[in-house]
């Protein structure tokens, strides 16, 4: 059967066009953004205010750490920004918890703790993460000149072996080399970091998406059960056609909310480049030409989305074919959330470690790949193999549940009154 | 449904009768494929591709209902669509339709604004815009008023008069009566009856014939004619033996100088036919005669 046939387009067309004539659609699509440029020019606010500000030069800030040379190119570099850092023989040849405890009962502010930079092999040298101790938040404009003196001088050290190219170690200085922790009385610490808020925003994004759509779906199943219709339709066309055109319809409410989002932004954008925002934020510090967004990554994810919400949206639409009302909709709908909070909340694991075993099985997962692994792109050198068996996995899941869920929904859209059971479910999906 | 075995020729209005419960809706479930029978099988238009006839089927459940928040001609046309019209086409017919049906001004409303009378007039329009061949009607008159009946059967005569074929169930066997060139009962998930309505009230048997007389009464009495007879005088009612004529009867009468200003073979109705022969089947026709003194004629 053809799942893009006319009628499944038919169907899809009043799904979206019901869908984006509604009072709460605007509100939806116009609210968000408004909310969300709200909260953008608040934290920026208190970002600029934080930005301009550095305190680094008050503090009192210790190093210590195990390679002495970048130790010392970060001390030179550091009162080049007329800060003094000095070494802190009182934590020397600590790590990790004991550290951590033992800084917070120290007298210094800040303590920058320096790993060892590898040398390189055949000019390919890894990561140099510093971290950056503090009791509280650290102010961004601390953290921003902090990490410009450290920058410098892990160049000058990656510089210093004969056989590192230029533009392979800025490329390295780019994923980020200052990692800010804040750490409490119990010597827990707490990252964060640029590509980590990135993560978490995109994961969160996808959550909402899959959810927020999902449930749009079991509404649309449920409605026509509930306008006692679907006899009608289902004389008319297969009962496939019908859901693949309420999937298909519901996406496209998506994408046309995103597009009127993605107009905005590009509106915005183009409003504050005509106040010279943008030379504003340049001059504080913030260079957003300079960010280096992994676009590549970003791409392979939004594909992820797209197959991630067929996966789902087959779920809930066998789902919504399972119940009558909507009290029933909500029990059912219950597991399937449960499965895209899984990786949702597994996202926090992900951060800290994103080359976990677990985090590389959970990223090749069908249910939870477009979240786990757009997380673990972001946040890691993810090797391709990985990302292509999730996605051919995700295209194979897609195709089983869209069989699954078509047998389902082809009886059970003409059930109605009491929510199927389990058993019931199983024999339709065998005679089906 | 046990081996029902059913033919509706083309071009014929055919009733589908039987008590609640009897499987009619199943039965129809089934020609349209929206069941798939556990064995047998249907042909439309002389093929099996029941899919493929669809576009040309016009279809009406018993329950009916139509998307409330949809806008009256929008929705009309959606369903025309699906049935393969284009879709400029079917807002036409839409707009065209909801005007014979005097819901003109109200093509851009929303169905939830109608009222019950208006949304049973939207709901004879869905099934009837894109022209089908076979109109299906479950239950079609149920839960009507008396105006909409009227205006329902005037739409089935006009689709009819085209050339279309109607197949449609009842339990209102005056309907099935007066509408239907033949019908089928069902009861009890089997068909007991089936055949052009004529033939099957003569298949009946009944034999009854009316006389108001004047003059002597003894014709009445012929053996190997007359069966049985309840002579009041002037006014009788008889049942002729099988096989017998009432023509004979008549010749009988006039020949011995009775004077006959009645003379009438009492049709069995439909009716009497049906509930004999659910009675037969162990059925009580009780819940019938309840649901026909509610319903609205």
């Amino acid at each position: 059967m053809n799942p893009f046939s006319a009628k499944t387009m038919a169907v899809a067309r009043r799904e979206l066009m019901q869908r984006v004539r509604t009072k709460w659609f605007l509100i939806g699509t116009l609210g968000a953004p408004i909310l969300l440029v709200g909260i953008m020019i608040l934290s920026g606010l208190l970002m600029a205010s934080s930005l301009n500000s550095s305190d680094a030069a008050e503090r009192s800030i210790g190093v210590v750490g195990e390679d002495d040379l970048l130790e010392g190119l970060l001390v030179e570099e550091l009162l080049l920004d007329s800060i003094v850092a000095r070494a802190a023989p009182d934590l020397d040849g600590l790590s990790g918890l004991t550290l951590n405890e033992r800084f917070t009962a120290s007298d210094w502010d800040y303590l920058l703790f320096v790993p060892r930079m590898e040398a390189p092999q055949e000019g390919v040298t890894g990561p140099v993460q510093v971290d950056l101790l503090a009791r509280d938040n650290v102010q961004g404009g601390t953290t921003r000149q902090i990490g410009g003196a450290l920058d410098r001088a892990v160049l000058r050290g990656l510089l210093s072996y004969t056989d590192v190219q230029e533009q392979e170690a800025r490329a390295l200085l780019r994923s980020g080399t200052l990692d800010v922790l804040n750490v409490s009385e119990s010597g827990r610490a707490q990252s964060q970091d640029v590509f980590q808020g990135l993560s978490i925003g995109i994961a969160t994004l996808f959550y909402m998406i899959l959810i927020l759509y999902g449930q749009m779906i079991v509404r649309a199943v449920l409605e026509e059960k509930q306008s006692n219709i679907v006899e009608v339709i289902v004389s008319s066309l297969r009962p496939a056609e019908l859901m693949m055109g309420k999937i298909v319809g519901v996406g496209g409410v998506g994408l046309v909310q995103m597009a009127i989002w993605a107009a905005l932004l590009g509106a915005g954008v183009l409003t504050m480049a005509g106040l010279g925002l943008f030379e504003q934020m340049r001059q504080a510090g913030v260079d957003l030409a300079a960010m280096d967004l992994p676009w590549f990554d970003l791409g392979i994810s939004l594909v992820m989305l797209v197959l991630g919400y067929l996966l789902y949206a087959g779920m809930f639409a066998g789902a919504g074919a399972t119940v009558s009302t909507e009290a029933d909709a909500g029990q059912v709908m219950l597991p399937i959330i449960m499965l895209i909070v899984l990786p949702f909340m597994a996202i926090q694991g992900v951060i800290v470690n994103p080359g976990a075993t677990w985090a590389v099985v959970m990223s090749l997962i069908p249910f939870f790949s477009p979240l786990v692994m757009t997380a673990r792109l972001l946040l890691s050198e993810v090797p391709a193999w990985e990302w292509v068996v999730a996605l051919v996995l995700l295209v194979g899941g897609v195709a089983g549940m869209a069989w699954l869920a078509g047998r389902i929904f082809r009886v059970g859209i003409l059930m109605k009154g009491q929510k199927a059971n389990l058993p019931e479910v199983v024999r339709w999906i065998r005679h089906g | 449904m046990r081996d029902l075995d059913l033919a509706v020729p083309e071009g014929s209005v055919y009733g589908l009768l039987g008590p609640n419960g009897a499987g009619k809706s199943t039965t129809i479930r089934m020609i349209l494929d929206i069941i798939a029978p556990d064995r047998g099988e249907v042909e439309i238009f002389g093929s099996s591709d029941v899919i493929g006839a669809r576009p040309h089927i016009g279809y009406l459940p018993e329950e009916r209902g139509l998307y409330a928040k949809m806008k009256v001609a929008e929705h009309l046309a959606y369903l025309a669509v699906l049935k393969g019209v284009d879709r400029r086409l079917a807002m036409a017919a839409a707009r065209k339709g909801l005007d014979r049906v005097g819901l003109g001004d109200r093509a851009d409303d929303k169905v939830e604004s109608l009222s019950k009378g208006m949304a049973q007039k939207a709901q004879m329009l869905s099934c009837l815009l894109h022209e089908p061949r076979l109109l299906i009607l479950d239950e079609p008159f149920s839960g009507l008023d008396p105006l909409n009946v009227e205006m329902f059967k005037e739409l089935i005569r006009e689709r009819r008069a085209a050339g279309a074929t109607v197949l449609f169930s009842t339990h209102m066997i005056e309907d099935a009566e007066r509408l239907c060139d033949r019908v089928c009962m069902i009861a009890g998930s089997r068909k007991v009856l089936d055949g052009r309505v004529a033939d099957v009230k003569a298949a009946q048997g009944q034999r009854d014939v009316a006389v108001q007389y004047e003059g002597d009464g003894t014709f009445l009495r012929a053996p190997g004619l007359v069966q049985r007879v309840a002579d009041q005088g002037h006014y009788a009612e008889i049942r002729l033996e099988e096989g017998a004529d009432a023509q004979d009867l008549l010749r009988r009468a006039v020949e011995q100088g009775v004077r006959l200003s009645r003379f009438e073979i009492i049709n069995p109705s439909l009716r009497q036919i049906f509930i004999e022969k659910a009675t037969e089947v162990g059925l009580s026709a009780e819940d019938e005669s309840e649901d026909e003194a509610g319903a609205p004629r």
